[in-house]
């Protein structure tokens, strides 16, 4: 499928003499050949404080229950009968071969050559059928809209020039976000110097995402085999809001 | 041993409402009932004359209420002109969009070929639509090679269709319960089952238990085939041969709701089958019991496929509520699907007694 072409490369360039400190990963990018944009999850630095997910909802103004990205989080208990906290940022992967795109049936969604992958709101009809594809969860309808709804990478953002909204804002920089097929990019030099330390979600989904993580705990890439403690805690979806 | 509490995630909702399980459980109702058409009307066979109109009338009564359900489950339908504005052949849906008319409208064409004589015998009535049975009857010919030709078509879109719903569901390697091979053949013998139940029911609405024999040994025949694929079906899960299947299973089997329902399930298509072989007169029980079976499968797989987490531990507890997303919509195409048998039956004789 033809990618449409990105309007948004020119106010990119263009607005590079007035880049700020905070959106430096995406400024080296900006060389001849074409970003391909990545995040790298350092859970090490996660403090599971959610600003990232009030950043992305306040940026995105997505509907009340309904969430770009979370940071998932679990007690773990070990056999020893120590409990400690483990956490997962879940966001979209941009997957390199993503299911959601190929089961779209009018092609609204579509994945960039800057490796994003999009939902072009008005082709969209809202059928959910990538909804049902993507292994991550990571898409849901968006009830105001009518339309499929995920994280876009903050496309809005980095076009002119800025960092990802939940990157912008993480307390703990355990957000790094650039350019993959930039050597020098923060995210690149981090991804070599952590090696095999590196992990995604669900691997055995072949997907290839877009989004890595340090420190990841294997038994959290995917579904977790554990209870979970939502019933006792308020939901929107039981409670109402 | 290790143990994990989720303390905070979150369940997506199921965005494949019951509209869906009302459009996959109608059209699959449809194609079935349709083949069941052809003996009488294309083939002529005498002894299935009878059966084969009142199959037609299933197929015509489920065929138009379930393009409505599904437009219903689009969250845009307003757009559904982008599916041939855009389509994405890679796509089984998009494929769909096309299969859909092809079937909806050969149908259409198949089922008033077959009736223009019986038309034209209503015009010769003297009445107040005498002038528009004479009309529509276009001459009142049975042409046989025109109602072969649209019963072809239509037997194509059928085909396609019962192809394409299973298909559709099958891919998604993401849902664990629907990435099976066996999820079309399931759908298609539970396709057959819940075709035959419509024609039953169409059947017993007009008095007639002479078809009952024959439809109830299809209907046994058509649940012993869902048996043997659920049996497969568990053996895979079981041996762990069929890894998305097993993942299925254990899920399932810890639910309390899914568990009761796939239990509950199991021993009504059992029930089912006994009654259609030791009750072979039987209408209206079963009827309601084949048609029950295609049905609660359909919501089993769609909407207890949703359920179960693909990341985290959270499940998303599906109540149904009952607004047009839930019991109402489920009501509301039962209702279209009897304003349809209503019409149909009031403006054409299906049964040859009331002709005479
Ligand atoms: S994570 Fe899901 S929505 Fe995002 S690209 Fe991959 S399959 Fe598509
Ligand atoms: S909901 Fe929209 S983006 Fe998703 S598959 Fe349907 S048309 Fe495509």
């Amino acid at each position: 499928m033809t990618c449409p072409p990105d309007p948004g490369r020119r106010a990119f360039l263009s607005a590079i003499p007035v880049l700020t400190a905070g959106i430096a990963a995406p400024a080296r990018a900006a060389d001849t050949r074409s970003p391909h944009w990545g995040m790298l999850v350092d859970t090490r630095r996660c403090i599971a404080c959610q600003a990232c997910t009030m950043a992305c909802a306040m940026e995105n103004a997505t509907p009340e229950g309904a969430f770009r990205t979370v940071v998932a989080t679990y007690a773990v208990t070990t056999a020893e009968g120590a409990t400690g906290l483990s956490i997962v940022p879940r966001l979209c992967n941009h997957c390199e071969k993503p299911p959601c795109v190929e089961v779209c049936p009018v092609g609204a969604t579509f994945k960039r050559e800057d490796g994003a992958v999009l939902v072009d709101g008005d082709r969209c009809v809202g059928c959910a059928y990538c909804v049902q594809a993507c292994p991550y969860d990571a898409r849901f309808v968006n009830h105001e809209t009518g339309k499929a709804d995920k994280c876009t990478f903050c496309s809005h953002r980095v076009e002119a020039g800025l960092l990802p909204a939940c990157v912008e804002t993480c307390v703990g920089g355990a957000r790094i976000f650039g350019d993959l097929h930039n050597p020098e990019s923060e995210i690149s030099k981090r991804l070599k110097e952590a090696g095999n330390a590196v992990s995604v979600l669900k691997p055995e989904a072949n997907t290839r995402p877009n989004v890595f993580y340090i420190g990841l705990d294997a038994a959290l890439a995917g579904r977790v085999d554990g209870v979970s403690a939502a019933d006792m805690m308020w939901r929107p979806d039981h409670q109402g809001g | 041993m290790t143990t994990t509490v989720e303390v905070l995630g979150f369940a997506r909702g199921p965005d494949w409402l019951p509209w869906a399980v009302q459009y996959f459980f109608l059209i699959g109702v449809s194609c079935a009932a349709f083949f069941l058409s052809l003996p009488g009307l294309v083939w002529r066979l005498p002894s299935w004359r009878t059966l084969s109109r009142l199959a037609l009338l299933a197929a015509l009564i489920s065929g138009l209420t379930a393009p409505v359900a599904l437009m219903a489950d689009l969250h845009q339908p307003g757009r559904f002109i982008n599916f041939y504005l855009h389509p994405n052949f890679g796509s089984w849906m998009a494929w769909g969009s096309f299969f859909i008319p092809l079937y909806v409208g050969s149908l259409l064409l198949y089922a008033w070929l077959c009736l223009r004589p019986t038309l034209l015998r209503l015009a010769q009535r003297a009445g107040r639509l005498a002038v528009v049975y004479q009309r529509v009857s276009y001459g009142g010919h049975d042409n046989r090679q025109a109602i072969g030709l649209a019963a072809l078509a239509a037997s194509l879109g059928a085909m396609l269709l019962l192809l394409y719903t299973g298909m559709e569901t099958m891919v998604v390697s993401a849902r664990v319960l629907w990435n099976s091979p066996l999820v079309p053949l399931l759908f298609l013998s539970t396709a057959c089952v819940g075709g035959l139940g419509m024609t039953l029911l169409v059947a017993a609405l007009a008095g007639r238990r002479d078809v009952a024999p024959a439809l109830n040994r299809g209907l046994a025949l058509a649940l012993a085939a869902t048996f043997i694929l659920l049996a497969a079906w568990f053996a895979g899960a079981l041996s762990g041969q069929a890894s998305a299947a097993a993942k299925a299973l254990t899920a399932l089997a810890l639910s309390r709701v899914w568990a009761t329902t796939g239990v509950w399930f199991l021993g009504t298509a059992a029930f089912t089958l006994w009654l259609a072989v030791r009750s072979p007169q039987s209408l209206w029980s079963t009827a309601l019991l084949a048609l029950h079976g295609a049905w609660l499968l359909r919501w089993i797989v769609f909407i207890g496929g949703q359920s179960i987490p693909r990341m985290g531990s959270t499940w998303f507890d599906y109540s149904l509520g009952i607004g047009p997303d839930g019991l109402l919509g489920i009501a509301g195409s039962l209702g279209l699907a009897l304003f349809l048998y209503v019409v149909l039956t009031g403006l054409i004789p299906w049964d040859e007694r009331a002709e005479a």
